[in-house]
């Protein structure tokens, strides 16, 4: 009895103790190379994406002063998604979705991440089902505009961002 | 065209005029911002996605928590990557500390990036709403914010009342001699939506003065076609495709634009008109 009591009071003047260091002293901020760098993740990346000139010299799209670029124009991507993306009935999901990936040098696509809030730019989870058409009609885009810098095509970040209301996809940005 | 070049050279200064004055906050006595001033402004050189930039700005906010230009530096990383949660974390932040010089900010990005077309609306009325003086342009120097606003409730449905505002926006442009690239454009595709076509094409002829656009073209085609007037149809559809090939359309480094048409509306309406014939 008394042994646990010890234990018990240690444990508590370690968990008091460390929610006063965490105030006293704010975590700091670890960055990668570049805000919002996607590392490759086994788990859920597949390993046949590869990268062509190394994840330190991945860029942004808008790097190479094209805008965003889309193979044969945002049109295509616009009907793609119109024609596959089949909105949840009596749903009332409302918000933002990003998919975020890696364009490499070939035009194809990996490491896939998305971000997901409401209108108010607080996260949130959508339905699930929402997810998953999304990011799998985002994979099956078989082929991406291969960027060039100095005549050496690139690997490049690219994202689609889906304005979701009442389970409608409503608007694809950028 | 002549006011679309001033207004990329001055744009393109912008990030001079972004710079805080470090000096004036030593000058008013408050050294905490000086410090942090001082401080941030070590990101020079450094890119504003890298590890360098973000660093140095997390330790000016160390140095004064309320520093709003640390926290708007920070953002753009954010916005540029589409990271909305994290962008809105800290453009509020900036926001909170220093609304004159955010809040119109924060606005146009709503839209330009989000087409948070409420969000940008309520952003650029409340800077009104705070300021005697003009709100000045987006961040990129095309539109006037006012303008912006129009297109936002545009967006919304209130057609009549995005036309007053581009509208009456216009009217000072012209006087002031600075209009935006696409602001006679946006209005005439207003007029041609709400069926007044002869205002429309009015609207298409000034852009094409000003800077001709495949989209001009486009919208002024589709307004002949609907007062009958064939020929003159054909015409601007023709030119129309002709500008798109030589790249001369409606461009955002990092959106496409309200009222952007792509190749393949231009195709199948000439495709559509010919099946028609």
């Amino acid at each position: 009895m008394k042994k646990n009591f010890i234990l018990l009071s240690i444990l508590l003047f370690s968990i008091l103790w460390s929610c006063q260091t965490e105030k006293k002293v704010p975590e700091k901020q670890e960055y990668l190379r570049w805000v919002g760098d996607i590392e490759q993740n086994d788990k859920v990346d597949t390993s046949d994406f590869k990268i062509c000139n190394g994840d330190d010299n991945i860029l942004q799209y808008f790097n190479l002063g094209k805008g965003p670029v889309y193979k044969d124009e945002k049109l295509k991507i616009l009907h793609t998604f119109n024609s596959k993306y089949k909105s949840t009935r009596g749903s009332n999901e409302n918000g933002l979705i990003r998919i975020r990936f890696i364009v490499n040098c070939e035009g194809k696509t990996g490491r896939f991440r998305v971000l997901q809030s409401d209108y108010n730019y607080q996260e949130k989870e959508f339905d699930k089902e929402i997810i998953t058409q999304l990011l799998s009609i985002t994979k099956e885009i078989e082929q991406w505009e291969v960027l060039y810098k100095n005549e050496t095509p690139v690997d490049y970040y690219m994202y689609l961002i889906f304005k979701i209301s009442d389970g409608q996809l409503t608007e694809i940005l950028p | 065209m002549k006011y679309f070049s001033l207004l990329i050279v001055l744009f393109s200064c912008l990030n001079l005029f972004a710079q805080p004055n470090c000096e004036a906050y030593k000058y008013n006595g408050d050294t905490l911002k000086y410090k942090a001033c001082e401080k941030a402004m070590k990101i020079k050189g450094h890119y504003q996605f890298s590890k360098e930039y973000q660093t140095i700005l997390d330790e000016a906010i160390e140095i004064d928590p309320t520093f709003d230009y640390a926290y708007w530096a920070k953002s753009i990383a954010y916005l540029k990557s589409g990271d909305f949660v994290t962008w809105k974390k800290l453009i509020d932040k900036a926001v909170e500390y220093n609304p004159k010089e955010h809040l119109g900010y924060r606005g146009w990005c709503r839209y330009q990036f989000f087409r948070d077309y409420k969000g940008a609306i309520k952003d650029i009325e409340k800077l009104d709403s705070l300021v005697d003086y003009d709100i000045g342009q987006s961040q990129n120097g095309t539109y006037h914010l006012n303008i912006a606003k129009g297109l936002c409730y545009k967006a919304i449905g209130e057609k009549k009342k995005a036309i007053e505002i581009i509208q009456k926006q216009i009217q000072l442009n012209e006087e002031e001699k600075f209009l935006g690239t696409y602001d006679y454009l946006h209005l005439g595709v207003l007029y041609f939506e709400t069926e007044k076509f002869e205002k429309a094409i009015d609207l298409f002829q000034k852009q094409s003065k000003t800077n001709e656009l495949a989209e001009n073209q486009y919208y002024l085609s589709l307004a002949y076609r609907k007062l009958d007037k064939i020929s003159q149809y054909e015409a601007s559809l023709v030119k129309s495709k002709e500008l798109y090939i030589q790249d001369k359309k409606m461009s955002d480094p990092y959106s496409n634009p309200m009222d952007k048409i792509y190749l393949e509306n231009i195709e199948n309406e000439i495709k559509q008109h010919t099946i028609m014939k």
